[in-house]
């Protein structure tokens, strides 16, 4: 019996499934071949195939699984061992099996880094970062890249990054972590001069340092360079208090306390220094305070004539440092001397007079005019002494005592 | 189970209640159905190319690499010879083999090809031979959607746009990029942007790709680094690339296709054994350059990692330009899509390391020239150029390139278009005794619009007050059928000759049109419009007012056949007006 076919649009008979409708004209898309039977027949192999493909592609990508883990294992001991190129080589063979595995990656990003192919490296680092901004190793890589490239700024940025960062798969150790990042970073700092930033490093960097001797020495010896004098002193009798025969602790926190004009303190210090290891250094430093304390007039403790006295010596010594500033080479030099301004001729009239009076009744307003006309000459000779090499060390820390 | 059957009944619109699904809803939903079946099948296709690879390539020892050129040798062999002997439709490239099957079988690929291409390619680029897998699934997509329009006994119409939606659902499943797969069909299978048939193509590319991630998941072909684009000086840089590209697209088509026809002219014995020769070239650039074996994607992937220095870059893109030439010459099965994009990837890459080395300003990030470069050659092989571009930014996800990819590309194409007039894929339709369509045919050709033949005169525009006598005398002055009555003011009726010599033979000669005659309404057009609309009109029509589009009351002039004849150029023979003494019910 002939099949029959019907028009989709007004049911009536049409001679084939592609023959146009006598009735309504219209020519059918699915026509009698798309029946439910049809269609359902076609969504069943469909299904089938979906099956079909899906074991195909399973089996298909454990087998690159498999394949780049062993990759990337034989390419972590090649890393391990030293041998980067070998190991480059099977970080890119297991990245060919799993493309998008940020460990495999991340492998080769740092075996391209160890193997100085900076250019390679920034790029897969910056995608990986793309992925996840908020990764500490990441961060910290871009950071040592960009630290080798001469790209500080970039550097600090990531390191700053990389210290508030997540990282994974070390959470007992991301203190420990963070602050290996913080203790690069302020290497970096330290090494560009960048002081400013140090100091705000080394300031967060206290908050969080460990009880640990060495590095607090060194943060604390990093303090005493970025002047950071009171904060290091602090330190250092922190640290005393737990040991008071710390030589390094001893020595730091005399120059603290020196840097801070308590010379005192920094003479007792340096002599407990002294007693646990005698060396010429702490001696030259003892030897200065000394010399100091013995010139400083506002030394607590001493008579009033004393302190008079000393302002004496003290505009007399001001007066020979800055004709030692006009003539560094003595009475030798026989060419002409450097010309001195208006007001430094004045400041030096003024202490001439003053010397060449004779020593009045001691009172403090003495001790103070005497104060005022020593620091005056020390203050309009720095100009001309700023050339040459300090002439007296003991009156330059006494006049920085008294400016502060 | 019976709410399935009435589900399928639903869609099949054969259900004698409930919602139908029209015409063009059942073709989306057949499209739905073909980006589904294609995408499995070019899954499977990425899969075995892949394992096939593992298999030969990957699994030599790294002792045993003088003998590389053994696979690619045997594996051309294989292929070529399966496609000789067994699967002849699997013959040539997929675009040219689609095309056909649109505008010469009615869309008919036999189911065949499919499993000819599948097995074929897999063959040839799975032992490492320098061809895409792209093209192949184009064609594979065809073929699965020829099979389901015959099973769904769709029309002749349909069956035509079948193809090519099945075309961009193998192309993006195989390259994972939707736009670029559409985008590709228009420009290189359909050669036209059609509209009607722009929906189901999406529709099915997108089911395709939704298909491929969900089997091989979301990874994209290439990890594209972060992009910066430097100074707009560096614009001239990349229209340096582009016309370096361009030059040398072209000089690989011309060059791919007289390989191809030399050997196309040689005896079949010994054409059999040219695939294997090409093979084991291959082979033996595969031993020092392993980078230039298979599709290559990977190398792109480090090209735009910064992986190779730029000398590196240029030497594999010569090679991989001569081996896949070679290939493609000898008929190894497999696309031009992926070689295309390994040249372009490997010269943008290698003149931006030596244009660092020279530029005085600061360039771009390599791997924004090699986007370029993948572009331009896309662009100068295959004359893409809304594929070239949108493939970049799908690739790249961003739109900072575009710019230099757009400069690049047209240049690209400029010069490729003056060396090389057509493209690969037409060149070689040309060497198969094809006469394909292309979309730069079908953009140099003008279409003409009412304009282009109207008369722009109000000589076959009368008013309704005038006599019988007076239009009598109009109309034979124009040596016209048909006149325009112009009853109110933008509102015309026409009348025919005929019409009016009734009347006047009925001795209405003196009385007005308005008070005899029966006039018939009329619809207008306008300037802009497409001739080929204005024509329908005509067929109904015998004379159509042109009024403005601003003021469609306002009469521009009128347009007739002998216009339409006239400015096509038909003037020998002027077709004999039809009379029209009939409405247009009847007409």
């Amino acid at each position: 019996m002939a099949k029959r076919y019907t028009c989709l649009v007004c049911r009536n008979e049409i001679a084939h499934p592609n023959a146009e409708c006598p009735y309504c004209r219209s020519r059918s898309v699915i026509a009698e071949g798309a029946s439910p039977r049809i269609l359902g027949m076609v969504f069943g192999v469909m299904i089938g195939v979906f099956v079909l493909t899906g074991f195909y592609a399973k089996s298909f990508k454990q087998e690159r699984t498999t394949r780049g883990e062993h990759h990337f294992g034989v390419a972590e001991g090649l890393l391990a061992q030293g041998e980067h190129a070998t190991a480059i080589k099977e970080y890119r063979n297991a990245l060919s099996y799993a493309k998008e595995e940020p460990q495999y990656r991340l492998g080769l990003a740092e075996a391209l880094f160890q193997d100085e192919q900076y250019a390679e490296t920034e790029n897969h680092l910056v995608d990986l970062r793309g992925q996840d901004p908020t990764s500490g190793i990441l961060n910290y890589l871009l950071a040592q890249l960009a630290a080798r490239q001469g790209r500080v700024d970039e550097a600090v940025s990531y390191y700053r990054t990389a210290i508030h960062a997540r990282w994974d798969g070390e959470t007992d150790r991301t203190l420990d972590r963070r602050l290996e990042v913080r203790l690069e970073l302020v290497d970096l700092l330290e090494t560009q001069g960048r002081e400013q930033q140090l100091t705000a490093e080394l300031i967060a960097l206290a908050q969080i340092i460990p009880d640990d001797q060495e590095l607090q020495h060194r943060l604390g010896a990093l303090m005493l360079q970025t002047g950071l004098y009171d904060r290091a002193s602090s330190l250092f009798r922190t640290l005393l208090e737990s040991d008071p025969q710390d030589h390094e602790a001893l020595l730091g926190r005399g120059e603290a306390e020196f840097q801070l004009g308590n010379y005192l303190t920094a003479r007792t210090q340096y002599n407990r220094a002294r007693l646990l290891h005698d060396d010429s250094s702490t001696n030259e430093r003892i030897a200065l305070c000394n010399r100091i304390i013995e010139l400083d007039p506002t030394r607590r403790g001493i008579s009033l004539s004393e302190r008079y006295r000393r302002s004496r010596v003290l505009i007399d010594r001001a007066r020979d440092a800055t004709l030692t500033c006009q003539n560094p080479h003595g009475d030798t030099f026989v060419g002409p001397l450097v010309a001195l301004s208006v007001d430094l001729a004045n400041a030096l009239q003024i202490a001439d007079n003053s010397l060449s009076e004779r020593p009045g009744r001691a009172t403090d307003e003495a001790v103070e005019a005497n104060t005022l006309i020593a620091e005056e000459l020390w203050q309009q000779a720095q100009p001309l002494c700023e050339a040459s090499s300090p002439p007296d060390p003991p009156l330059m820390h006494v006049m920085a005592k008294l400016s502060r | 189970m019976n709410t399935v059957r009435e589900f399928l009944a639903k869609l099949s619109s054969m259900g004698k209640s409930g919602p139908v699904l029209d015409e063009p809803q059942r073709f989306l939903l057949l499209s739905i159905i073909i980006g589904v079946f294609s995408g499995l099948v070019v899954v499977c296709f990425h899969i075995s190319i892949e394992v096939l690879n593992w298999i030969t390539i990957h699994s030599l020892a790294p002792g045993a690499k003088y003998l590389t050129p053994l696979w690619p040798a045997l594996g051309g062999l294989a292929a070529y010879l399966l496609v000789h002997f067994v699967v002849p439709t699997a013959r040539g490239t997929g675009v040219n083999y689609t095309k056909t099957a649109v505008y010469a079988s009615d869309g008919y690929i036999p189911f065949r090809s499919v499993l000819g291409k599948f097995f074929t390619c897999t063959l040839s680029i799975g032992t490492g031979n320098p061809m895409g897998p792209e093209d192949p699934a184009l064609q594979m997509g065809a073929g699965i959607a020829s099979l389901l329009g015959r099973v769904f006994h769709l029309t002749r119409e349909h069956m035509r746009l079948i193809a090519p939606i099945g075309a961009a659902a193998g192309i993006g499943a195989a390259f994972n990029t939707p736009i670029a797969a559409v985008l590709f069909v228009m420009e290189e299978v359909m050669s036209a942007w059609n509209a009607g048939v722009l929906g189901s193509i999406v529709l099915s590319a997108v089911s395709a790709v939704v298909v491929s991630r969900w089997f091989l998941g979301d990874e994209v072909l290439y990890q594209v680094p972060e992009i910066e684009v430097g100074d707009y000086s560096e614009l001239l840089l990349y229209a340096a690339i582009g016309a370096v590209g361009g030059w040398l697209s072209a000089l690989f088509c011309r060059h791919a296709i007289k390989l191809r026809g030399r050997i196309l002219k040689l005896p079949d014995r010994r054409r059999i054994w040219l695939p294997a020769v090409a093979g084991l070239t291959v082979g033996v650039v595969g031993i020092f350059a392993p980078e230039t074996l298979g599709a290559g994607y990977q190398v792109i992937d480090g090209a735009l990692h910064d992986r190779f220095p730029w000398n590196l870059l240029l030497v594999m893109g010569l090679l991989k330009l001569l081996s896949s030439a070679l290939c493609f010459g000898c008929g190894t099965p497999g696309g031009l899509f992926a070689p295309t994009l390994f040249v372009g990837a490997m010269l943008g890459g290698g003149l931006a390391g030596l244009a660092q080395l020279v530029w005085p300003l600061s360039t771009s990030s390599v791997g924004a020239y090699v986007l370029v470069g993948i572009g331009v050659f896309f662009a100068g092989v295959f004359r893409a150029p809304m594929t070239s571009v949108f493939m970049v930014f799908e690739l790249s996800a961003s739109y900072v390139v575009i710019l230099p990819v757009m400069i690049a590309n047209t240049i690209a194409i400029l010069v490729s278009r003056r060396m090389e007039h057509e493209s690969v894929f037409q060149l070689s339709a040309y060497q198969d005794g094809l006469e394909l369509p292309s979309i730069e045919d079908r953009r140099e050709t003008p279409a003409l619009n009412v304009e282009d033949a109207m008369l722009r005169t109000r000589d076959l525009v009368v008013s309704d007050r005038i006599s019988v006598s007076e239009a009598l005398a109009v109309i034979e002055s124009a040596q016209s059928e048909a006149l325009l009555v112009e009853v109110r003011y933008g509102q015309w009726r026409w009348i025919g000759k005929r019409e009016l010599e009734r009347a006047r033979d009925n001795g209405d000669g003196d009385s007005t049109l308005r008070e005899t005659m029966k006039m018939w309404p009329v619809t207008r057009t306008y300037p802009d419009v497409p001739l080929d609309q204005a024509m329908r009109n005509l067929a109904i029509y015998p004379t159509l007012p042109v009024t403005s589009r601003v003021n469609p009351s306002f009469l521009l002039g009128t347009l007739t056949l002998a216009d339409v004849h006239r400015a096509y150029g038909i003037t020998s023979r002027e077709p004999e007006a039809k009379p029209s003494n009939t409405g247009p019910a009847s007409a």
